[in-house]
This record gives C-alpha cells, structure tokens and sequence, in this order.
C-alpha cells in the first residue's frame, strides 16, 4: 500500500510539475489541477484491477508494470489538461482547415455535429472501444472460453511474458529511452549540415535499433514456466520489417515501371493491383501450391529442368520466414502499387523537366524529385503496412507453416489466435494482444515522430 | 493546393483539364448560389435522412423476425422435427456417409430430419461447439474427438448446468428406440474401455481407430526385408537396408506429429500419461511428459530422424504430407491411423505397389502392454425435448447398427464398432477379402486392460498435446536434448492441467 501512495504522491508531485513547464500561465489553480489530474490518472488503472499488484504476495516485477500502469494514466491525464489549457491560453491555432465549413453553415449549435457522428459513434463504441475494454479485463484474468468461472490473475499473464529480473527489466527500456532522447537532444544542438549533426543522426539510428535491443532483452526467453516470447518478438519484428521492406520496394518499383507510357499500360496496371483483392488465406494456399517441396510446381519444374530438389521450405527457419514475407509482400504489392501509381501522378513534371535540363541523371531525379513527392503516400504506406504486417498475416501462416519449423514463422497475431481461439485460453491471448496492442501504438508513434518529419506535403 | 494542382494538369490533355476546372468551379458556384436558407435547411435533411435510415434498418429486421417465428409457429404441426447434427468430417467418403445414413433415417422416419453439418476438422467442431454452446445454439448431436472428452464431461452452461447427458441414462434400459435395437450393450471392449466414465457410457462410440503401420512390401523386399518390422529394433535394421539399396528412397519411415502416437506408444510401454490411473480413478491433476516412456520413444524418433531414417514433414499434425509422401513412395512406411485403411491400401493398387498393415512397431526393451484407441464420439446435448431426445438416440443406435458399422468400417477402416458388426464381417468373408482391416482390431484385442491401455482422460489435452508436438519439433528441427526439453513441456503442461483444473475441478 506505501508503494501505491508513494506512486500516487509522485505522479500528483510530476503532474504539477510537467504543468509549470509546459503552461504559460503558472498559476497555483493550474499546478493543483495538473496534479490532481496526473494522481487520478495514475489511481485509475489500478482501482479498475483492485489495486492487486500492491498486494502483499506481488513481486517486484508487478509493481514495475502497475507503475507503467499509472505512468500511463497520468501522461494521458495530463495531455488532456494541457490541451485544456492551451486552448484557454488562446496557444490553439483555430485555423483547422474547417474555416471555410464553418463559414458555409453548421450554426444550429454546438450539439448538432454530434448528432450527426452519434450513428458513427454508437458503432465505434459497440464494436471497438467495449470490445477493446474488454480485452484489457480478461487480460487480468485466468479463464478459459466457456468455462464456469474466471480467476483474477493481476498481471501474472503479463510478467510471464517478460524476463524475471526487475532490475534489467526496468534498466534495458531506460538505457534505451535515455540513448534516443539523448541522440535527439544533441541533433537539435548542432547546425544541419556540419559533422557533428551527421554523427547525431547516426547516433539516433543506432537509438532507434537500441530499442528494438532492449525489448529483445526484456521478453523472456522461456524455460521454468514463462511463456518463450522472445522468439516470438524475434519473428514478428524479422516477418513484419521483411514484409514492409518487400511490399514497399517492390510495390514502388512495379509502379515505376507501369507508370511509363507503354502499349497496353492498362492491362498491366489492372494485372499488378490484383492480387490485392485476394485474401491472405488465398495468398497463403498459392504459396503453397508453387512452393510445397512434395506437391509444388517450382520443386517440380526445378527436379524436372535442372536435377535440383527443392529444399523443404517448413524444416528451415530462414526460408519458412522467407516464404512468409514473399507470400504475405506479394498480397500487399497490388495495394502498394495502386497507392504509388496514384502518387506518381502527382509528380511535378516541371521540376523533372527542369532537373532533366539540368543534366540530373534518371536516378537522381527519382532519388531528389519523386521519392520527395510521395513522401506522404510513402508514409501512408508505411503505417497501412506495417498494420497489415502485424494484423493480417494470420491465415498466409496457418496455410503455409502452421508457425512451424519449432515457432520460427509463429509471430505474434499467430500466437494470440493459437492461444486464444485455438487452445481456448482467453486470458492469455487477450494480455497478448494488449502487448500487440501497445506495440502498434508504440510503432504508428515512432513513425509520426521519426517519418513525419521528412514528409513533404508540398506546397499551396 | 489549387495552383499546384493546375500546374499538374498541365502534363495531361487539354480536355481533361478543362473538363476538371469546369466541374470544380460549377461545384463552387452551387455552393455561391445556394442562398441562406438552404444552408440551414441542409444539415436538418440529413439529420431527418440518418434518423430515417436508422428507423428503417432496425424496424426492417423486426419484421423479417416476426415473420420466420410466426412461420415456424404455423408450421410445427406438419413439419419433421429437426436433429441437428455436426461432425468433424469433410472429406467426400466419410461426409456422404454420415450425410446417406441421416437420409435413410429420414426416410425411415419421416416425423424426423436430420441434418448433418460438417467441419474440417475436430478442433475446429470442437472450437465451434464450444461457443455454440456458450451463445446457447448448439445442435443436438456434437461430434467430439477423445481429447476432448473431459471437457465435454465438464462442459457447463451459464446456469451451471452440465451441457451434454449422459447416453446411457437417456436410454434408461430400453433395448430400442422408436424400433432401432439400441447397440451401447455390445460394443467392442477396446472402444468401452476407453469411454466408460464412472461406469457407464456418456456418449455414444462412432468411429474407432488405433494406430498401426503401413508398408510398402515391393519396397521393402527389395531392400531385403520380408516381413515389416514389428519393433524398434527391427525397423532399425530394416531402414539400415532400405537406406542402403540402390534407388533408395527420400526416407525410410514417417508418421504425424502427432501427440496421439506419444499416447500410443506409453500404452504400449505400460506407462501413464496422467496421475490418478490416467484421470480415471479421479480426476487428473498431473501429467508426467518427462517420463522414461517418453523419453525413450521420442529418443528413438530422434535418432530415426538424425541418421536421415525418418522423413519430417516439417509440420505438426501432418497427415496429408506423411499420407502423401507414402503413397508417392518417398518412404517406404507409414505409422498412421488404421482410419485410412482402406485408402492406403487402394492407393497401392493404383500406384501398383503392395501395402501390408501391420501392429505399431514397439519398443523390445519393455514388456509389451497394448495400444489404445483413437477417433470420436457423439455426444448428445442435455435440455432436449422429449421427442428430438428420443429421435437422436433412435438415430446414433441406427446410425452404428451392424449393417451401418460393417459399411463404416469397408469404407475408411475404423474398427468395426460392435461385435455383431464384427461378426457380420466374418460371415462376409470380409477379412480373408482385406486383411489389412482385420490389423487394427486384432491389435485392440491383443492389449491388456490396464490403465496405461485405456489412455488418458484430462482437461486441457488439446492445449497439453499441442505443448507436446511443439517440443518434438523443437527436439526434431533443432537439435535439442530429449530430457531437457521434455523437463521444459512438463513444466509447462502441469501449468495448463492445473489451471484448467482451477477453472473447472471441484
């Protein structure tokens, strides 16, 4: 219970100060209501589970989750109060492209656009935020599909996932989070263009790959009861990264191409965007069918011309992973190549023109003229992507792997359906998914923070 | 945005810039020429056209509802009351039999219909009936697999009343159902053994398996070899020789992945799975994966696998890749279910190769004890009205009478279910006509009744079996240490049997 109050007082005490800094009016009204916000954030998480890793039997590893728990909490808390607060101060930039909307009408009163998204609203609410409340609370419990009863585990099925060390649990993300900000602190110190700047930018890749280090290093490697998840993590950041890396290089490639005036463009942009309208299970089964070393065509057109047989792609982790990112990359390319050839045609064609004059070669016009314009549909990909790498992979796998050689191609939504639908343990598929969850939140705010910046709307 | 994109369409034709510079303009002048009143009255229509919308949608399917209870309401008096019934089979053999004898008991007894369903496999009607039942539209008779036989035992619903009933007390000691003999008194001892439950059946014996081999004869006399191997050592020995001969093939043996060959091999080595005479003197509370039974026949399928012997297919629960690679004859044995026996052995005809099935090949060292059986039950749902209770036990004693049970057993290879099936069989001539089918049977009757025999009932055993493959393709693909990775599973697996144990025992 002191570690609860302690965490409660040290939110309260963060809450007041994030607000001093961060607020232009330093009034002792604001400092209380930030403080107050960050300590009722903190306790919110916590009440919803009973206040249960301050029990007495929890370990050390359950009070650092239920302070990430009501970290968490108060930082949300906070955000909301500061933009509470801007808004207030009049720090809000009004001009949110609506102004012309509002000019035109909309002056029946501030209910009437809520009216208007309730239909929206109702289904988001019915469909997603109950359901997903839903799985943070069964993530708590131990409990089965159809069983009798459910037995409130605390973060049990959280801290299987991870090593059983507290303090490299809480020293490794740390060591990370201080290395990226540190990187980022020191690229805005030095001017752009000067050696030091060049070394700061390298400092922050090798800070983001850090990152990636230290959740390797914290998800536990199995044995004595924990759940393996390191490998899991392994595979879901190689198929994932591969499929992203594939889909979009190829997709821009194939784009590229298309794109050019030849005889019969059209067939050939309808034959490309294709295989988008078909499903990853389907995907999965042609993969199957060409690759398979006892019934595919490639192992038999390999045996038949050549005298190779074709390795068995499901008995080595390397080329199971491969299979996967081909199968999964080929389904996504069709979709790429759509968003690309669209993008392509919003390429200022003066500017090639004048770098053409300028005696820019092929490649440069592409690597400072076009890569710049589709900057923003590159971004758009990159998050679409990286979604349907980490959510809609599941049924390409169960085709083509089933997860197998030993776990190599089981990444983590393969995980979550094994162990939640298919061994009927809901409790710990939904803690997995909470942990995939906050993944793909981590991920889409790393990308906002990192691509974002790069990304060229033009001008107008 | 308006100049860049201008400056775009200067790279197209000339009609379609024009064509778009109109459109956007006429858009905008629309909006100019609107005057106030529309733009108040604008967003009050499309408030009116969503409500409307909405009341539309959900008064339309008010309707449709009314109109299908009233339906059925009217209709009850001359319509068959329906027997739903779902079952893990989709190939076309075991479908079309089960779908043809639902005919002819329909056609028998036109008061009824029943309706088969079918599911691909017995996870997934098991998966399926679960949430049937958990959202309380399950269909009367559940087609469960052995593992699943203690949950279905332990199967409750939200009330806390048990799922399924018990066959036997719903049958009450008549001897026929609306005219179909019941045949529960006569089923073979392997298949009674396995499915008593506190003395009596629960559910009603379908299709029964035990796992035997298969060898393709051509291949192995070939290579030296009359007889297919009967133990450990002998396919050793055998695989040594067909390894060795010219055109050798790509492996000597395969089988599944599959935890129910591990289960069959303790059987035959005396050994339980599970404590508590394998979770039937109580209920089970502990599972031993790192026992010497284990160890030794995972042991042996390591070094099968190591010296090139045996062929992985790269997947657990492969039974078409290990199926497929003994028909292609890239192994010259196959340890499958007798199931497909009558399959496999059609399947040597015509690629024109001999198949001689023989007992699962054991282990020499240790006395030999007995296998144990595989395959379904149907289950029979609880609450049922008195008429569809009475229809779908009419229907499963009629569905396993002999002449059904004999064509079951010709068509895939199950052992005929009871012993008049058994009987007709013999009287056929069946046996002298397929002696492979006889194999299985011969191998149920040759076990000892002991615990180890009857196999494990425990909860969670799909999720335990799963742990169980999973190690073995570790152990397999990886190259890990039998007793160390064993040691991992069983502490896993004694996780899930006592948390299931926490959800549902005592």
């Amino acid at each position: 219970m002191v570690l609860l109050i302690a965490g409660i007082v040290i939110a309260a005490l963060g809450g007041a100060i994030y607000t001093s800094w961060h607020s232009d009016r330093r009034t002792a009204r604001r400092l209380i209501i930030g403080a107050g916000v960050a300590a009722v954030g903190a306790t919110a998480g916590p009440a919803l589970m009973n206040f249960c890793a301050f029990e007495p039997e929890r370990t050390a590893i359950d009070h650092i989750l239920a302070y990430t728990l009501m970290a968490t909490g108060a930082w949300l808390g906070l955000i909301a109060a500061k933009s509470f607060f801007d808004r207030q101060d009049g720090k809000v930039d009004d001009d949110d492209g609506l102004g012309e909307i509002k000019a035109a009408g909309f002056r029946l009163g501030w209910w009437v656009p809520w009216v208007l998204l309730s239909p929206t609203l109702l289904i988001l609410v019915v469909f997603l935020y109950t359901p997903a409340f839903q799985t943070f609370a069964l993530s708590t419990k131990l409990t089965r599909l159809a069983a009798p009863r459910a037995i409130p585990v605390c973060f049990d099925q959280f801290s299987e996932l991870l090593i059983d060390d507290p303090v490299r649990l809480v020293a490794y993300p740390f060591l990370a989070a201080l290395f990226l900000y540190g990187s980022r602190f020191w690229a805005r110190r030095t001017r752009p263009g000067s050696i030091s700047h060049r070394l700061s930018e390298v400092a922050s890749v090798l800070a983001s790959a850090s990152v990636f280090i230290a959740l390797y290093a914290i998800f536990s490697p199995g044995g004595g009861g924990a759940v393996k998840y390191r490998p899991v993590y392994v595979n879901t950041v190689i198929i994932s990264a591969g499929i992203v890396a594939l889909g979009m290089a190829g997709g821009l490639a194939l784009a590229y191409l298309a794109f050019r005036k030849i005889r019969g463009g059209t067939i050939y942009r309808t034959m490309l965007i294709w295989p988008y309208a078909i499903s990853p299970a389907v995907a999965g089964i042609l993969f199957f069918m060409l690759l398979d070393p006892t019934a595919g065509i490639i192992g038999h057109l390999l045996k038949e011309w050549f005298g190779i047989t074709m390795p068995n792609y499901r008995e080595h982790a390397y080329l199971a992973q491969l299979a996967i990112i081909a199968a999964s990359a080929w389904k996504i390319l069709g979709y790429n190549i759509l968003f690309y050839l669209a993008g392509l045609q919003t390429v200022p064609m003066d500017q090639i023109e004048a770098a053409v004059l300028d005696g820019a070669s092929a490649w440069q016009r592409f690597r400072h003229i076009v890569l710049a314009a589709l900057s923003p549909i590159t971004f758009f990909l990159l998050v679409t992507n990286l979604t349907y790498a980490f959510f809609e992979v599941f049924a390409t796998i169960d085709y083509m792997t089933k997860g197998a050689p030993a776990g190599a191609t089981s990444v983590s939504i393969y995980e979550i359906i094994r162990i939640g639908v298919d061994n009927g343990d809901l409790g710990r598929g939904a803690a997995q998914s909470v942990l995939l969850f906050i993944a793909v939140i981590g991920v889409t705010v790393w990308q906002f923070k990192t691509s974002g910046r790069r990304v060229s709307y033009g001008g107008g | 945005m308006w100049r860049e994109r201008t400056q775009l369409g200067s790279i197209r034709p000339v009609y379609e810039r024009e064509g778009y510079d109109t459109a956007s303009q006429q858009s905008v002048r629309c909006s100019n020429n609107k005057g106030s009143t529309v733009k108040k009255v604008f967003p009050l229509i499309a408030l009116l056209l969503a409500f409307a919308m909405i009341a539309a949608a959900c008064g339309g399917s008010g309707t449709t509802e009314t109109t299908a209870a009233e339906g059925t309401t009217a209709a009850v008096s001359d319509q068959p009351t329906e027997i739903d019934m779902w079952i893990a089979f989709s190939d076309e053999a075991r479908f079309n039999f089960t779908r043809d004898k639902a005919a002819a008991f329909n056609a028998k007894h036109p008061e009824y219909n029943v309706v088969v369903n079918s599911f691909d496999s017995y996870n997934t009607v098991f998966e399926q009936a679960v949430l049937a039942v958990d959202q309380g539209n399950a269909p009367a008779i559940i087609h469960f697999f052995e593992a699943a036989t203690r949950q279905a035992l332990d199967a409750v619903d939200s009330a806390g009343n048990p799922i399924f009933k018990s066959v036997t007390d719903a049958i009450g000691g008549r001897t026929e159902i609306l005219g179909e003999p019941v045949i529960l008194d006569d089923v073979v001892s392997a298949a009674k053994n396995y499915y008593t439950v506190n003395g009596s059946f629960y559910s009603m014996p379908w299709n029964t398996s035990s796992a035997i081999m298969f060898s393709n004869m051509d291949m192995l006399k070939k290579a030296g070899v009359d007889e297919p191997p009967a133990t450990w050592a002998e396919v050793d020995a055998a695989c040594e020789k067909v390894m060795a001969m010219d055109g050798a093939p790509k492996a000597c043996i395969t089988w599944p992945n599959h935890s129910w060959f591990v289960e069959q091999s303790l059987g035959q080595q005396g050994e339980l799975l599970a404590n508590n005479d394998n979770g039937r003197s109580g209920r089970a509370t502990e599972v031993f994966l790192d026992s010497p039974g284990i160890i030794n026949y995972i042991g042996w399928w390591k070094d099968l696998a190591d010296k090139g012997y045996y062929l992985y297919t790269g997947q657990q629960r492969d039974w078409d890749g290990t199926s497929n690679a003994f028909q292609a004859q890239q192994v010259a044995m196959l340890v499958y279910s007798s199931s497909d026996t009558t399959a496999l052995t059609q399947a040597g005809v015509d690629n024109g190769f001999e198949v001689k099935a023989s007992f699962m090949p054991y282990n020499q060292d240790v006395p030999y004890e007995g296998n144990l059986i595989g395959g379904a039950t149907l289950w029979m749902l609880d609450g049922l009205d008195k008429t569809t209770e009475d229809g779908a036990l009419a229907f499963m004693n009629f569905f396993s009478n002999p002449e059904n049970a004999a064509e079951w057993h010709k068509i895939t290879g199950y052992i005929p279910i009871t012993n008049a099936a058994e009987k007709l069989l013999e009287e056929e001539g069946w046996y002298q006509e397929s002696p492979n089918s006889k194999v299985a049977s011969d191998q149920l009757n040759a076990a000892k009744d002991t615990p180890a025999t009857r196999g494990a009932i425990l909860g969670n055993f799909v999720s335990i079996r799963d742990v169980i493959t999973i190690a073995i393709e570790d152990i397999l693909t990886n190259d890990l240490d039998v007793a160390t990775r064993m040691a991992d599973a069983n502490v896993e697996a004694n996780k899930l049997l006592q948390e299931y144990e926490a959800l549902y025992g005592g």
